[in-house]
């Protein structure tokens, strides 16, 4: 048991040094841990009663009682920006862990089956792929109605094909290894085959595009938003849609702020996916050191 | 198999993807709430009038004739009338497009050409100084929300400056066709597109050309005595930029949703712009019309790219 214990530990420690080796992978992780705690913790954090107008302190720049400036309705923006950070958090979490598990089923059938099902699956994601995405989630979202279940859904249903193709290509180099042929004549059956060797063999890469996608899919809900086509309560983008009608008085933190919050956290769901990528592909890993061996042989 | 097999069997395939992805546009609209009834607003309509606002549009016909129109108009070019200008779809988007082209082909010309540059710059020295600072660049634009960057470059230039207009393809003020004017006007959203674009583009250039300079036919190409210059320009870049033309095929799909979110930010009058007002007005024969379009786009820039893939790889043989 301790000794079990231990190699997890170590495997972790282990991961952690190649994760950290990206700087900006490492402090990306705090940010969101930070982030991720706001969004939780935000009913306790701020009073019940935020999105209450106040019109006698509407559009007030940052000052010192107001670090972010307030809205056009009087709402104090830091209080917006973490609840926003809840809304954008769900869904991308939601929508990324939806588009991962259709993509990676499709791919996994596709991969194994070969043949007509795999031109059938491949097709479909075709499909998918030649369908204008933003619109199609536009249109999907203007007929279910905007809620944070059909937004999500909209995001995960049309995103998945990518994975899908990724997933494929790995299934396929993977079929033809000795240890898939060696468990097909001693008679495996698929579910084992997919579930015991497909699928763990490419974990790494599935997690990889996975955390790839996250920041996509965090600008399409914001997009969505702020085209105002799914007007969630309270969100980054909806916060930007609004705030464009007051731009030409100067307001500027009322736009520059929701929007700064979805670029940086866009850019820190694409910083881990970069440490990830390095931690969990040792072969890049190596590249990079032979490439080091290679420039200090230059210099000589 | 020949060359004019594998494009005539590509082709086929394409067709078909057409069709299917009509039908589903199709189908998809026709799920939706809303029609001509609900753009002419008005509660006090009559129950005979209603029947000629759906009768002069073509819906009181049951819905599988509708769709044998629908098919039928969409090789014709006879779209239907749009619900909200009650003119041709077909005329309301044309009108639309050399806006669209007036901004799109500029900045995708930047795209790949700065692209292409970043990516030979970073892979010169890979990991060097310079290939982290483009990278960085091009992750930071990447993760970048258009419209944001739009808004930040209209405060700056347009609300602070006064450099630059607020918006919209020409002045108000203009009488007659100023180039000046024009130009003007396009350089806020050339740049907000360019910018988001290449940071995509030139991070697939570089690892496009990482992985070739990883071949064993360049460590042969070094092998042989042959100096950096040439390994890399004559054997290196020439492959390293193949797959790229298969993302430019791709390209072309995301460049609707770029052009609603900037056209939107900069008030545009182009297909964008178009696209959402027309979903939010459910003027659907123009939707649907413009769905159609850009799938058909999509399509065959990914026809086009396959071919000249096989053309160029001749790796490729046509089976």
């Amino acid at each position: 048991m301790t000794s079990e214990l231990s190699i997890y530990r170590l495997r972790l420690a282990n991961f952690w040094r190649g994760y950290s080796r990206n700087r900006g992978a490492a402090f990306s992780f705090f940010f969101l841990i930070a982030l991720i705690s706001i969004a939780i913790f935000a009913d306790y954090l701020f009073p019940r009663n935020f999105e209450a107008p106040d019109i006698s302190r509407e559009m007030l720049p940052p000052s010192l009682s107001n670090p972010l400036g307030t809205d056009y309705l009087g709402r104090d923006q830091v209080a917006l920006i973490a609840f926003g950070a809840r809304t954008s958090l769900i869904i991308a979490f939601a929508a990324g862990g939806l588009l991962a598990v259709i993509g990676t089923l499709a791919g996994l059938l596709a991969g194994y089956h070969g043949g007509r099902m795999e031109g059938l699956i491949m097709r479909f994601a075709d499909i998918f792929l030649t369908i204008p995405t933003l619109p199609l989630i536009l249109v999907i979202v203007s007929l279910t109605g905007p809620s944070l279940l059909n937004v999500m859904f909209a995001i995960g249903l049309t995103s998945w094909p990518v994975m899908a193709r990724v997933v494929r290509s790995d299934t396929l180099a993977l079929m033809k290894r000795e240890f898939i042929e060696i468990e097909k004549v001693m008679g495996a059956s698929a579910r084992r085959i997919v579930f015991r060797h497909l699928l763990p063999n490419q974990l790494n890469s599935i997690f990889v595009y996975t955390s790839l996608s996250i920041p996509v899919v965090i600008l399409t809900e914001a997009a969505l938003e702020f085209l105002g086509l799914a007007p969630l309560s309270v969100s980054w983008g909806f916060m930007l849609n609004t705030s464009l009608s007051y731009w030409i008085l100067g307001t500027w933190w009322m736009s520059f702020i929701p929007g700064f919050a979805i670029f940086i956290t866009a850019l820190a769901f694409y910083f881990v996916s970069e440490g990830l990528k390095e931690a969990l592909n040792p072969k890049l890993k190596r590249r990079r050191e032979s490439l080091v061996v290679q420039l200090a042989d230059r210099k000589k | 198999m020949g060359l004019l097999a594998y494009i005539g069997r590509r082709a086929l395939i394409a067709a078909a993807l057409v069709v299917v992805v009509g039908t589903l546009n199709f189908a998809i609209m026709h799920l939706a709430p809303g029609g001509p009834e609900t753009v002419f607003l008005n509660p006090r309509i009559t129950p005979a009038a209603k029947a000629l606002i759906l009768k002069s549009f073509g819906l009181d016909k049951p819905i599988q004739e509708q769709y044998l129109l629908y098919l039928q108009g969409m090789v014709t070019g006879n779209w239907g009338l749009s619900y909200f200008y009650t003119q041709p779809a077909f005329d309301v988007i044309a009108s639309r497009i050399p806006a669209t082209l007036l901004l799109m082909v500029p900045s995708l010309i930047l795209t790949v050409v700065i692209g292409i540059l970043m990516g030979i710059v970073s892979v010169r020295r890979p990991y060097g100084l310079l290939d982290r600072f483009l990278s960085s660049f091009a992750f930071f634009f990447y993760s970048m929300p258009v419209f944001w960057l739009g808004f930040v470059l209209l405060t700056v230039f347009a609300l602070f400056f006064r450099v630059l207009p607020p918006g919209g393809m020409v002045s108000i003020t203009a009488t007659r066709f100023d180039v000046l004017d024009y130009l003007e006007h396009l350089i806020l959203p050339v740049t907000a597109l360019t910018l988001i674009n290449v940071a995509n583009f030139s991070l697939l250039v570089r690892s496009s050309l990482l992985e070739v300079l990883d071949q064993n036919y360049i460590l042969t190409a070094r092998g042989k005595g042959l100096p950096e210059r040439l390994v890399f320009y004559r054997h290196a870049l020439r492959n390293g930029l193949l797959p790229t033309v298969t993302m430019l095929g791709l390209f072309v799909g995301s460049i609707l949703t770029g052009a609603i979110l900037t056209e939107t930010v900069f008030s545009w009058p182009g297909l964008g712009s178009l696209t959402y007002d027309s979903i939010t007005r459910r003027d659907y024969p123009v939707v649907l019309a413009l769905f159609f379009i850009f799938s058909i786009l999509t399509i065959v820039s990914n026809l086009i790219t396959d071919i000249v893939y096989g053309i160029l790889d001749p790796r490729i043989t046509f089976d």
